[in-house]
């Protein structure tokens, strides 16, 4: 212990001889119930580890099995969606995903932004294929959010599932924002020209009625 | 020789004394007040919650009577969680240090946040000292990691829940969508049926799928667009 440790009052945990999880009494506070879970999760990753003592690699170089794998899993989904089958290709991407996910907590964040913002995009894609585009709008979203500049697919991509929603103010909203991150991509301009066209009809449209 | 008169020097000497003692007694208890007033400033940081329970497993273990001993990879993970925590509020005094010390020059905020605030700095910097030495006694040469190791934790932590709360939405979305769909598609048989010589014309106009230019009318709005129609409007 460091010479410099305070006073300090003792919280009421204790260990678990067997599975050696640490426990709050029943009337702790709900701040630490959640912490004491947080380190329990920890502390089952870190056991899983093979290297003693088992501490956590520092964050590079990265192990590359999971890296093959989940790329493994995003080509078959491309392949599958080549071929048309659409469904599967969903299917694919979504165990990508969850691989991805699992990453240990302490390996580099920028390499889970990059790969699942790639199986997001995809999936994305895929469900826009299917026409169902309320679940291909939040997967663009989440991939926007894994990776926001140089991801101009995914604005496009979130931006059509609006627009063929109906939901016109949003999706005006969403490309201008787009544009502001991605500059004058082409297909974003087409898109956010479409939805203006689609505005002004509906403004017209509604102004007729009242009339 | 001189001869003193210590009676008609009585008076000066009791000004000074009277002014001394004032002086004295004035600077003593406005320092205690000031003592006490930086000492009941309200803390930058909430408890460190993670160092309590680092603390509490080693006191623990300390502990001879208990029969189980607490793992040491508890007490790594322990310490994990401490220093993740510590980049979360090294994060948080980067940001502010700037806006604060803008603030203080124009004068908007008072002298003793920036207390707080120089207080919370020295803490944590003691703080990552002794997390580093902590972490070397645990295992040797893990002080130069922890931290990176903590930095990605926290990160890939906030990546996780954010991404998160966008797929819980998906279920609501789902359900909102096909909801709207069949209103749409039900407004738009009925208007068919009641009146293909209108909508015909203009559908083949768009060549877009009616549903998604229109939103769901209520039935009342509808009813009375088609009592307009009927009269000629």
């Amino acid at each position: 212990m460091a010479a410099t440790e305070e006073y300090f009052d003792l919280l009421p945990i204790d260990l678990d001889p067997q599975t050696k999880a640490v426990t709050a009494s029943a009337g702790a506070p709900k701040a630490l119930h959640a912490e004491l879970a947080a380190l329990n999760s920890l502390h089952r990753s870190l056991v899983a580890l093979e290297n003693t003592p088992q501490i956590p690699p520092p964050p590079i170089p990265v192990n590359p099995k999971r890296s093959a794998n989940i790329t493994k899993l995003k080509d078959s989904g491309n392949d599958l969606y080549r071929k048309g089958k659409h469904a599967e290709a969903v299917k694919m991407y979504t165990l990508g995903v969850q691989m991805a996910l699992q990453r240990p907590l302490w390996e580099p964040q920028g390499l889970v932004r990059e790969e699942i913002s790639q199986l997001y995009a995809n999936r994305a894609q895929a469900h826009m294929a299917l026409q169902n585009w309320a679940e291909g709008a939040v997967d663009a979203e989440a991939a926007v959010e894994a990776k926001r500049a140089g991801n101009a697919k995914a604005w496009w991509r979130r931006g059509k599932c609006l627009l063929e929603m109906g939901r016109l103010d949003e999706a005006r909203d969403w490309v201008g924002h787009g544009l502001e991150m991605e500059g004058e991509e082409a297909e974003l301009l087409a898109l956010q020209q479409e939805v203006v066209a689609r505005l002004d009809k509906k403004q017209k449209r509604e102004e007729s009625e009242k009339a | 020789m001189f001869d003193i008169d210590w009676w008609s020097l009585a008076l000066p000497f009791g000004y000074i004394f009277v002014l001394g003692s004032s002086l004295y007694v004035f600077s003593t208890i406005y320092r205690k007040r000031k003592a006490a007033e930086s000492a009941n400033l309200a803390p930058w940081f909430p408890p460190h919650l993670q160092k309590e329970v680092y603390s509490t497993l080693l006191e623990l273990d300390a502990d001879k009577d208990r029969k189980t001993k607490v793992p040491r990879s508890v007490v790594r993970a322990a310490l994990l969680r401490r220093a993740v925590e510590d980049i979360a509020r090294i994060i948080q005094v980067r940001q502010a240090k700037q806006a604060l010390n803008n603030l203080l020059q124009r004068g908007s905020v008072g002298e003793d946040l920036n207390q707080r605030f120089q207080r919370a700095e020295k803490e944590i910097e003691e703080e990552l000292k002794d997390v580093v030495m902590e972490a070397n006694a645990l295992a040797p040469g893990w002080g130069q990691t922890i931290f990176q190791s903590a930095n990605e934790i926290a990160a890939n932590t906030v990546l996780r829940s954010r991404l998160d709360d966008i797929q819980n939405k998906a279920a609501a979305e789902k359900e909102w969508w096909e909801k709207r769909r069949e209103t749409i598609q039900s407004d738009f048989m009925k208007e068919l049926e009641e009146e293909p010589t209108k909508v015909a014309p203009r559908l083949a106009a768009t060549m877009t799928p009616y549903w998604s230019t229109r939103a769901p009318r209520s039935p009342h709005q509808a009813r009375r667009r088609r009592a307009r129609n009927k009269t000629g409007m």
